[in-house]
């Protein structure tokens, strides 16, 4: 408390400057507006903001992870936390940055494939792309960076990108065109922001004839791709007189523009002009929806094998789930992926489970580390299963043998592979059969929450009935499909063939291949169509008018022996399936916690904070932050130990829209006047209550009100 | 005998209310609304028990009512007693006829127009009474016609029992209904529906928006009249030093969470490190908790220059940052830009940003990172210092040169920033409630309160501040000024005269901008508009000044002082 208040005086000077170099006091820095004739006290108050910063001892070079169980988790844990982390992270988002890229590289090349076109086709417009963005700004971003890296090397032209908020008026539009033109590609030859002059002439920074003579100089091709990122900020008069002007230099400077429509082309066109739209000559492309950009980040980020850590079912449902609902983009769903990487190998000590490569050893297991295995529901499960299964031995080396654990617990990382294995073969068989049509992610979120089963009432994937339902040509091709996915596995997923593996799985879908192949065969010879149990409609409803009365008749259709084949190789590729396709959820496993994630309270407080939730709460509940004894008795209501802006907040919840301050204030002194337990004086009273009422009004709960004398209008409702 | 008793007591309420106008002939026309909006009050009070049974048979009790009526008006002259004779009586029509066109203009100065509904209410009333009269004269009563009668008196009276509460119906529809009405009473009327009462008590527990929609309903901001003229209000040095001596109960516990909060610093300074950006919220000065933050940074890496930009500082630019940002680099872009450091901002913070990206490769760890308290500050609110904080931040994602983190005061803060902004800065949100009081410097806590209640403390301490800034200022500046002056002081004036006393209280009083302009000219004060103008500004720069323009479009010029003031500053001009 001393430190603070001494250090309180120390940086008060610095409070009331509106921007400054904070200056620790140790290495000097550049800043030498003071000349700091007080070193040795901040030194001190250093000294101490360190002892109390962080109890623990860390080299401060390196920005290391703090040490769990209390600071006794041992540094070597502590390093392989560190390195796990960067191990696993930058591997993910190196292919996120890839799968984006890919994304757009359709729309990439048909923009300058269009644009080339254009330039030899002499139009005497200007050419212009609108590129469909759709609703979400943020990842305009990647794709107007992206265009700007494939022009410059596709078609040599400078490139230039405008926002509407970097570009106020048609002068400082003009400035950032011509800076960004002759500034890319001669670095350091010029500063570009600076006029450019010739033979003793100086242009203005705003004269396009600058640029012109600077892209002369440099003897390039005198083009200039020129990219509105959102156009629809752009004032419609400031468009215009843009296009005009870059139609008059056409003859000297080649302009070509692009622009970030998120609408549609034809509200673009109703802002501009007749005349303005005339002098375009435009195309329209489509980028990648962010659905389908969605899916395939979740497939390889999330669901991939490459993936170290697991993110649990509920908590992806609930990213998938902000996607669609709040139009959040995808760098909002890397980000929320990047942050829980992190908060698992920053906060959970057992991440050093996940180590490959020998790297995990006995003695870096620290009896903490099992003790905290110990808590693990996992564990309890696994414990009680062993009882359950009459294991006593087991059971007991478990509970008291720690070496026997450790041992339980090095075996884990080879069956979170199996598993993990198993779980994308599945998935990726499922999704090869073309028979469900849920989508990849929820299908991927199903089989975490609740495993794989193919069984027609009671499984999560419930392919039983299509199955059987299949005509002996799909169930040819059900089978080629299967085979070609065994065979190729999935680059996306990270799944390699395992044709060799799968000796078994692959020999049965063979045989069952040629068996329905012959029947069809000679069903064919027969002149009759080869039909199931299931598909064909076995019962067949005949209709028959006699005598002006319809009569309706049941007819057993007939099976033939090619029939009962059939449906007895349907039975066994069913069976086959069900066998294959089946996959237990995630938390059913020993140790998952060491590399699942599925926890919501991090991400839902970080990335969706509810602030007004927040202050609602620290205002008329004190005592849940401050836990002090004072204010235990109030428990959310009224107590007249509760901080000045409490008391005032509770009063203002029972106020209607107008609030009269003399009440407020006579409400204020009767609670916490004189007779009161703090007991204070008029004046002091006084003193607290204009801060309370001052701090309401810079959080924005009231407003001045000229409806009367000394009143303030209520503006808070929804918290 | 009984009941005959009750009804001739209940009798008694009602037409001294509605009588009362004639009654007493020696009421000053222009008396205040004020002591009779409270009888009112108070004569429906009682009234709510049999009042009901009172009309039935009004024509016998008329005389034994006008009787009684001066017993029951408290602290009133027994002159009145006398008044309160059939001769009184007669004189009803005429009071009747001129009481409307009296009370009118009155009304309309001191009450809010009477709202849609209120209207419509009356004119319902109206159509209800014509109907009970009509009744009456016709004679024959069926059923049905009964039953009709009912909803029509139901009308009427609930629009009573209205008036009754809120004390402020129009007369007319009274005044009309009054004579007819009372003889039709039928014997024994259940006439007050319970469902009618409004409860003095809020609902409790609804909705927030249904609260909304509660408190604001018309008519329902009743607050008392009470204002804060008996209370001494606190200067800045009164404030400060009651201040240094009240000790806060609750500061061992603000300490404590602090420290707990300053625990996470190496979870914060490994989340910037992996650009993100991160934002402390929560009630409670965080400047303290940010100053720590930057000791403890600095500590971790002495490399890394850290700038604070102190959000709640009301003079804050663009520039200040960017200058600070340019300072805060190696020497080689100080040069550089020096030159055209002088350019603007946008300028600046690409030359910033280049040499950021040019340098990615420089000794480790020796980036930039940026602290800034009171992001939503009312001075960092505007959307192109935001736009250039976010361009900051987003420059930090790509190459983690620098690292931004910031803290926000109040609950509203996510509405700063659309979803591009949002996703540039990449922010993680954490909970920072720290109770700490705001400090002088973040909050000014006299001058907000003052300007909450319109008593306006900024303006260079009133009128002292007037003073000094006119000496500054050529002759015919003063002058204008003086003009404006007298100007508001006699529309005040005025105002208080057709308002009566204790009206709207500090209605802020405008002159006409055009009349000012035509007086001036005339007092060769400015010979053209232009100077005229000129003048104004001048004021307006420093804020002794207010214009606005009203419904229809007059420009309109006001003083943002009270009367007491301007008079001395008119004192003051004029010696």
């Amino acid at each position: 408390m001393d430190r603070i208040e001494d250090s309180g005086t120390l940086f008060e000077e610095d409070d009331h400057r509106a921007a400054f170099i904070f200056n620790a006091g140790h290495p000097p820095t550049t800043s030498t507006q003071k000349p700091t004739p007080r070193p040795a006290k901040r030194r001190k108050v250093l000294a101490q903001a360190d002892a109390s910063g962080r109890a623990h001892q860390v080299s401060p070079a390196e920005l290391a992870f703090p040490p769990l169980f209390n600071g006794a988790e041992g540094p070597d844990a502590v390093r392989l936390r560190k390195h796990l982390f960067e191990t696993a992270w930058p591997v993910l988002e190196d292919r996120i940055q890839n799968i984006l890229r890919d994304a757009n590289r359709n729309t990439l090349d048909e923009v300058t494939s269009f644009l080339q076109r254009a330039s030899e086709a002499e139009t005497g417009k200007i050419t212009a792309g609108f590129i469909i963005t759709g609703p979400s700004i943020a990842s305009q971003h990647l794709l107007f960076e992206q265009l700007g890296e494939h022009l410059c090397t596709a078609t040599r032209a400078r490139f230039v990108r405008l926002r509407a908020s970097e570009a106020p008026n048609l002068k400082a539009v003009l400035k950032k065109v011509i800076r960004d033109a002759s500034a890319s590609g001669s670095d350091g030859e010029e500063d570009g922001d600076v006029e450019v002059s010739q033979g003793g002439r100086k242009y203005l920074d705003y004269d396009l004839e600058a640029l012109h003579v600077s892209l002369l100089q440099q003897q390039q091709s005198p083009r200039v791709v020129i990219a509105f990122q959102d156009s629809e900020a752009f004032e419609g008069g400031l468009l215009a007189d843009l296009i005009a002007l870059f139609h008059s230099w056409r003859d000297r400077i080649q302009f070509d523009l692009l622009f970030g429509v998120a609408t549609s082309v034809e509200l673009f066109q109703a802002r501009l002009l007749k005349s303005t739209a005339r002098q375009l000559y435009g195309a329209q492309f489509n980028v990648v929806q962010a659905d389908s950009v969605l899916e395939s980040v979740i497939k390889t980020a999330v669901a991939g094998s490459q993936a170290a850590l697991r993110i649990g079912p509920s908590l992806l449902q609930s990213w998938v789930d902000r996607q669609k609902d709040q139009v959040a983009g995808i760098q909002v769903f890397i980000s929320a992926l990047k942050y829980a990487y992190m908060c698992h190998f920053y906060a959970n000590p057992l991440s050093v489970l996940l180590a490959r490569d020998g790297r995990l050893d006995r003695p870096l297991l620290q009896p903490e580390h099992i003790e905290a295995v110990r808590t693990l529901d996992s564990f309890k499960a696994q414990a009680e299963a062993a009882v359950e299964a009459r294991q006593l031995s087991h059971a007991q080396s478990l509970l008291q043998d720690d070496d026997y654990l450790v041992v339980q617990i090095l075996e884990q990382s080879q069956k979170r592979s199996e598993y993990l294995l198993r779980l994308l073969r599945s998935l990726h068989l499922v999704a090869a059969t073309g028979l469900t049509s849920t989508s990849f992610t929820d299908l991927y979120i199903l089989a975490l929450s609740s495993g794989i089963d193919i069984d027609q009432s009671s499984g999560t994937v419930p392919l039983e009935d299509a199955v059987k339902r299949l005509g002996p040509d799909e169930f040819l091709s059900l089978i080629d499909r299967l085979l070609m996915a065994v065979q190729t596995g999935s680059p996306e997923l990270g799944l390699d063939a395992w044709e060799s593996e799968a000796d078994e799985f692959v020999g049965s879908l063979t045989d069952l291949r040629d068996e329905v192949d012959g029947l069809r065969e000679r069903s064919k010879g027969n002149g009759a169509l080869l039909k199931s149990k299931y598909s064909a409609q076995s019962r067949v409803l005949r209709t028959t008018v006699v005598a002006q009365k319809v009569q309706l008749s049941q007819d057993s259709a007939t099976l033939t022996d090619e029939d009962k084949a059939f449906t007895k190789a349907v039975d066994s590729l069913l069976g086959l399936l069900s066998q294959t396709l089946n996959c237990g959820p995630i938390d059913d496993l020993f140790l998952h916690e060491a590399w699942v994630l599925d926890s919501k309270s991090p991400y839902q407080d970080v990335f969706v904070p509810r602030p007004g939730g927040t202050f609602g709460r620290a205002l008329s509940r004190p005592h849940d932050y401050l836990a002090c004894a004072c204010c235990a008795k109030a428990n959310g209501g009224m107590a007249s130990t509760l901080p000045t802006t409490a008391i005032l907040y509770h009063l203002y919840l029972e106020a209607g829209a107008l609030i009269n301050v003399a009440d407020l204030w006579s409400a204020y002194y009767a609670l916490v006047g004189d007779e009161a337990e703090p007991g204070l004086d008029e004046r002091s009273a006084l003193a607290c209550f204009y801060r309370g009422l001052a701090e309401l009004r810079m959080m924005g709960f009231v407003k001045p009100s000229k409806k009367k004398a000394d009143h303030v209008a209520k503006l808070k409702w929804l918290f | 005998m009984a009941r005959k008793k009750t009804a001739g007591e209940a009798t008694v309420l009602r037409p001294s209310r509605k009588r009362e106008p004639p009654v007493d002939p020696y009421e000053a026309p222009d008396e205040t609304e004020t002591p009779r909006r409270r009888r009112r009050l108070e004569t429906t009070g009682p009234a709510d028990g049999n009042m009901e049974e009172s009309r039935n048979s009004v024509t016998e009790d008329a005389h034994p009512a006008v009787k009684t009526t001066p017993a029951k008006r408290r602290g009133r002259p027994p002159k009145s007693a006398a008044a309160g004779t059939p001769n009184a009586q007669a004189t009803t029509p005429s009071a009747k006829r001129q009481r409307p066109l009296a009370e009118t203009p009155v009304r309309l100065n001191r009450i809010d127009t009477p709202s849609r509904r209120n209207i419509a209410d009356r004119s319902a009333r109206r159509k209800s009474a014509r109907a009970l009269i009509d009744r009456v004269i016709g004679g024959a009563v069926s059923d049905e016609e009964v039953e009709e009668g009912d909803i029509a008196r139901e009308i009427y009276e609930s629009s009573e029992d209205e008036e009754a509460e809120e004390g402020e119906e129009g007369l007319d529809g009274q005044a009309e209904a009054q004579e007819p009405i009372t003889p039709s009473k039928p014997p024994g009327r259940k006439r007050r529906a319970p469902t009618r009462k409004r409860s003095p008590t809020p609902p409790r527990d609804l909705p927030p928006h249904e609260q909304y929609f509660y408190q604001n309903k018309p008519g329902l901001a009743k607050t008392s009249n009470n204002t804060l003229s008996s209370l001494d209000l606190l200067t800045h040095d009164e404030y400060f030093s009651v201040l240094r001596q009240l000790k806060d109960p609750h500061a061992a516990d603000v300490n404590f969470l602090q420290n707990l909060h300053a625990e996470s610093f190496a979870q914060w300074a490994f989340e910037l490190s992996q650009g993100f950006s991160t934002c402390l919220y929560g009630y409670g000065s965080k400047r303290r908790l940010l100053h720590n933050f930057a000791a403890y940074l600095s500590s971790q890496n002495s490399h890394r220059k850290i700038v604070i930009i102190n959000g709640y500082v009301r003079t804050l630019t663009a520039r200040d940052i960017l200058s600070t940002l340019t300072a805060a680099l190696p020497s080689t872009l100080t040069s550089n830009t020096s030159s055209s450091g002088g350019l603007n901002p946008s300028t600046t913070l690409q030359n910033l940003l280049t040499h950021l990206s040019t340098t990615t490769t420089s000794p480790p760890g020796g980036g930039l990172t940026i602290l800034i308290n009171s992001i939503d500050s009312p001075s960092l609110r505007k959307p192109a210092l935001q736009s250039l904080l976010s361009r900051l931040a987003s420059a930090g994602a790509a190459h983690p040169q620098i690292h931004l983190a910031c803290t926000a005061d109040t609950p509203d803060f996510p509405l700063l920033w659309d979803a591009g902004q949002r996703a540039s800065f990449a922010f993680l949100f954490h909970d920072c409630t720290t109770f700490a009081p705001l400090a002088p410097c973040e909050l000014d806590v006299v001058d907000e309160v003052h300007e909450l209640l319109g008593r306006r403390a900024r303006r260079a301490g009133g009128k002292e501040g007037v003073a000094f800034v006119l000496r500054s200022l050529p002759e015919n500046a003063r002058a204008l000024f003086r003009l404006l002056v007298g100007e508001v002081l006699v529309a005040m004036e005025e105002g208080e005269g057709a308002a009566g006393q204790g009206g709207g209280g500090e209605e802020e009083v405008a002159v006409e901008y055009r009349m000012v302009y035509n007086k001036a000219v005339e007092e060769f004060i400015c010979s053209s508009e232009m100077a005229f103008r000129t003048l104004l500004k001048e004021f307006h720069d420093h804020q002794i000044i207010n214009s606005h323009k009203d419904s229809i479009g007059t420009e309109l010029l006001s003083l943002p002082f009270r009367k007491e003031e301007l008079e001395s500053i008119l004192e003051d001009l004029m010696s």
